[in-house]
């Protein structure tokens, strides 16, 4: 019953005919698994509140063709969508389970709230994408969008309100990765390619797939340093950032906005005693990232990501606002988080004397009285549960039923109640 | 026990003295056999059941079959919806030879260029899942597949901006009145294995034997680089149309509707001779003929005003999309079938409750229905309590279905001769269903609403006076 996290490393339950019952990919949150998700997401809301963002929901389905214009998201990622003809599709118009947080909340901007210079929202809410597998087909988004001309300001307040999040979780060892996919564009550019087969090329220099750097080195003769120092090295902060400049710029100029764009978020989180890791290429399967983008890990695993979107809100028909959000993946958290410990107390349980209405309201009555007077109470519901210490009715008196087996008798529930207490500061 | 699944139609005759040659003989496969399982002469044991092309991917995914042998646009419109389904493309066999267009009216097009940034392209097509590929590639924005049961060359330009079809070559997209924008695909008959019988099942006699046949690699799908995103003006809202549109079927139903329209004192110049666009001499009213099963959506759209389908084409429509605005205008009581339950003649049930027992106590699982008409077929198992069950799509021949690769079938059924030839039974009758006329609700109402009640009257006067005479 209190297992968790999820359920993903367990055996499942199957039906009698042996097949499982659960489909594949989408998981139950059990009761631990659910404690420490309203931790999570209690810690992310207060701290997106106290950050002066507001709450926003939107829908779980939403038109397909929000996500397939270009600049949205990439042909890969649109390979693994839920999308299907509702059931009045008869138009032949698809629709999709939402597949990510930031194009819907971009959507209901351009819908609802367009006349506001800035808005600055947060969401929690599940995304929907194929994967293989007992993989998690369902993921839980905590995400933040910052719509307006924020720049750079935003993207620093962006890196901060996530930090803050993960450090208030308790999490240690959290690391910040900062990225441009200007940096990867520039690069790319020089090859002469159709975007289709640039998008393939980027995807393999991020799996590490030798070939496709091999490719690049040999279409790029006159780059100088190898195009791995940008494209797969890492590096500290602005030092790092200095170093890119001097061996590429010159071979590339079109590094020079991107790295300007990152070296000042940089230099303002190092003001703020942050170094973050700097990495030439870092985001995947989303083509409407368009300034400094960030991820967080913890340890090795990915907790969270963002980034600068300046041409979304434009693509989607509203006018050209830029904007810049992220999204801490629930899912991975939940793995990585224990919730503090309840401090309300032991449960007082109050044992009914026998099964007849007026018995059986009397156990109730006396719940609802402890409960006036700020304890915990429960009915013992059925034998299974009589645990000890409890109250227990009889013929009008109470008796206390303490962890040794001991029996008090108490003339109201007030002593009672003072006999239980005494018995468990004892224990 | 080899499974092999092969195909009806075209490909029958050369791919049989094919596989002949190579030393399988397959019985009564050339000759055009009825049958769906025939019997098989070669190296080891050996099932052999003829599909219709289509089906044979969905069957070897499923791991009904272990190898099946279709045409290779069928195989990329499969794995392009499902690219992680448990089919192996193996190679090309030198029989057949298609190619998938993405094409449009002649001259409607310059290229694929004139369709960047256009938002809400229609696209109409047999081949949903690559006309989505494809529309998903050039990065439309907006854009709408319309899946159709056939005929996708008759819908540009009025009624569609793009098909995607296939034809051997430019020149039989030309006799269609289309013009090429871009070769999806180019495949001939191509030869598929199940993923886990080719991991654990020794297939290997007959493999060799294909193989002999000379297996060749082919291309893969080719699909567009993104179009640039010019933004295009909108274009201006289509002139309210003044003429009455009507939708005549091909296939079985012709018969009957041309009884029906003569009856009606109605005739329409080429229907009868199997042309496209026949011609009418009523002013105002253009007619063109499509499948059936397509209508339905077809009169949603508003592309026609009236079309002459079937309640089960109907009702397949309306089960699935129920807020649709198309209902029936008029009942022409011709072609009458039931759509029924069916199961193999053997099983030890006379009704679905018997039936469902009867699966439940043996421990099946999932109860497999196969169907033509899918949304049909879910609906009767939702509204009659199936516990975990699944629709198994076909594109017709489901009789050879049931009983290895489906406990149930929703079929139509005339005469209940062909349940008898195929050692089946019909449990239950779903409805019955009878050539009908179709209209867009409020569509009598509307500006060309007098036009279409004069026609409406005339088919109704005219299945009264047959009615009377039967």
């Amino acid at each position: 019953m209190d297992a968790g996290p999820c359920q993903k490393r367990r055996g499942l339950a199957s039906s009698t005919m042996g097949e499982p019952l659960r489909c594949r990919g989408m998981y139950d949150l059990l009761p631990a698994d659910m404690e420490r998700f309203r931790w999570a997401e209690e810690v992310f809301r207060r701290t997106c509140l106290a950050w002066g963002y507001r709450e926003v929901r939107t829908p779980t389905v939403e038109h397909l063709f929000l996500f397939t214009a270009t600049g949205t998201l990439t042909p890969q990622a649109l390979g693994r969508v839920y999308s299907f003809l509702d059931w009045d599709g008869w138009s032949g118009e698809r629709v999709v389970l939402r597949p990510e947080g930031t194009i819907p909340t971009a959507r209901l901007y351009v819908e609802h709230l367009s006349g506001q210079p800035l808005a600055k929202l947060f969401y929690v809410q599940n995304v929907f994408r194929f994967a293989e597998g007992e993989a998690r087909r369902e993921e839980w988004q905590a995400g933040v969008e910052l719509i307006g001309d924020t720049q750079p300001l935003g993207d620093v307040e962006l890196v901060l309100v996530a930090r803050e999040v993960l450090l208030s979780l308790g999490l240690a060892n959290v690391t910040l990765r900062v990225s441009h996919p200007g940096l990867v564009q520039a690069l790319l550019a020089k090859l002469d390619l159709p975007a289709e087969e640039r998008l393939r090329l980027y995807d393999g220099i991020l799996e590490g797939d030798a070939e496709a750097l091999a490719r690049v080195r040999e279409r790029i003769p006159e780059l100088g340093a190898p195009p791995e120092l940008l494209l797969t090295e890492e590096g500290q902060g602005l030092a790092y950032l200095r170093n890119l400049r001097s061996v590429f710029l010159p071979a590339l100029p079109d590094l020079g906005a991107p790295l300007d764009e990152l070296e000042t978020v940089v230099s303002a989180l190092e003001g703020l005693g942050l170094t973050p890791t700097v990495s030439g290429a870092l985001v995947r399967h989303f083509e409407y990232y368009t300034g400094p983008v960030f991820r967080f890990q913890v340890g090795d695993r990915l907790v969270g990501a963002g980034g600068r979107y300046d041409s979304l809100i434009g693509l989607l028909g509203g006018r050209d606002v830029p904007a810049s959000g992220f999204a801490l993946y629930m899912g991975e958290l939940l793995d990585l988080l224990t919730p503090p410990q309840r401090g309300d107390g032991q449960v007082v349980w109050v044992e009914a004397p026998g099964r007849s209405p007026q018995e059986i309201a009397e156990a109730f009555r006396a719940v609802r009285l402890l409960r006036e007077w700020g304890r915990q109470a429960q009915v013992v519901l059925s034998p299974d549960q009589a645990g000890a210490p409890r109250l227990r009715l009889a013929e009008g008196r109470y008796a206390v039923v303490l962890a040794d087996g001991r029996e008090l008798g108490a003339a109201d529930l007030e002593r009672a109640l003072a006999l239980l207490t005494q018995g468990e500061s004892r224990a | 026990m080899i499974k092999l699944a092969l195909p009806t139609g075209d490909l029958r005759r050369p791919l049989a003295a094919l596989l002949e040659r190579a030393g399988l003989r397959v019985q009564g496969y050339g000759e055009g056999s009825r049958a769906y399982r025939l019997p098989a002469e070669g190296d080891g044991p050996l099932r052999v059941r003829v599909f219709r092309e289509r089906d044979i991917p969905i069957q070897i995914a499923l791991g009904n079959y272990d190898i099946g042998i279709c045409g290779l646009h069928w195989v990329e419109e499969f794995l392009c919806r499902y690219p992680r389904g448990d089919v192996v493309r193996l190679g090309g066999l030198p029989v057949g030879g298609t190619s998938v267009w993405v094409a449009a009216a002649s001259g409607q097009w310059g290229g694929l260029r004139d369709l960047a940034g256009r938002w809400g392209v229609r696209i109409v097509s047999e081949f949903p899942n690559l006309a989505e590929a494809f529309a998903l590639a050039a990065r439309l924005p907006a854009y709408r597949v319309v899946p159709v049961w056939g005929a996708a060359e008759a819908y540009p330009p009025e009624d569609a901006d793009l098909a995607v079809v296939a034809a051997t070559d430019e020149s039989a997209l030309a006799a269609q009145g289309l013009a090429p924008l871009h070769r999806l695909l180019q495949g001939r008959a191509w030869v598929i294995v199940n993923r886990h019988s080719l991991r654990g099942k020794d297939m290997g006699w007959l493999l060799s034997l294909l193989a002999d046949c000379g297996l060749e690699a082919g291309e893969g799908l080719s699909l567009p680089p993104p179009l640039s995103l010019t933004r295009v003006a909108p274009a201006a809202p289509p002139q309210e149309r003044t003429t009455v549109r009507i939708a005549l079927p091909d296939g079985h139903q012709q018969r009957h509707v041309l009884e029906a329209l003569a009856e009606a004192g109605l005739e329409f110049e080429g229907y009868a001779e199997g042309e496209r666009r026949p011609r009418s001499r009523l002013e105002g009213v253009e007619v063109k003929v499509v499948r059936p099963q397509d209508m339905p959506q077809m009169v949603a759209l508003g592309n026609f005003d009236l079309a002459v389908s079937g309640r089960d084409c109907l009702l397949e429509h309306l089960y699935r999309f129920p807020s649709s605005p198309v209902e029936m205008a008029l009942d022409l009581g011709r072609g009458a079938f039931n759509v029924s339950a069916v199961v193999a003649a053997d099983l030890p049930a006379e009704s679905l409750a018997d039936a469902l027992r009867y699966w439940r106590e043996r421990g099946v699982g999932t109860v497999r229905i196969a169907s033509e008409f899918v949304s049909i077929a879910d609906h009767y198992a939702r509204s009659r309590h199936f516990w975990r069950y699944r629709v198994i799509p076909t594109a017709g021949a489901s009789e050879g279905f049931v009983p290895e690769d489906a406990e149930l079938l929703i079929e139509g059924t005339e005469t209940g001769r062909t349940l008898v030839e195929n050692q089946l039974k019909a449990i239950d009758v779903l409805f019955r269903s009878t050539t009908c006329v179709i209209v867009r609700r409020g569509s009598l109402q509307g500006p060309r609403g007098r036009l279409l009640s004069s026609l409406l009257e005339r088919l109704a006067r005219g299945a009264v006076a047959a009615s009377a005479r039967m």
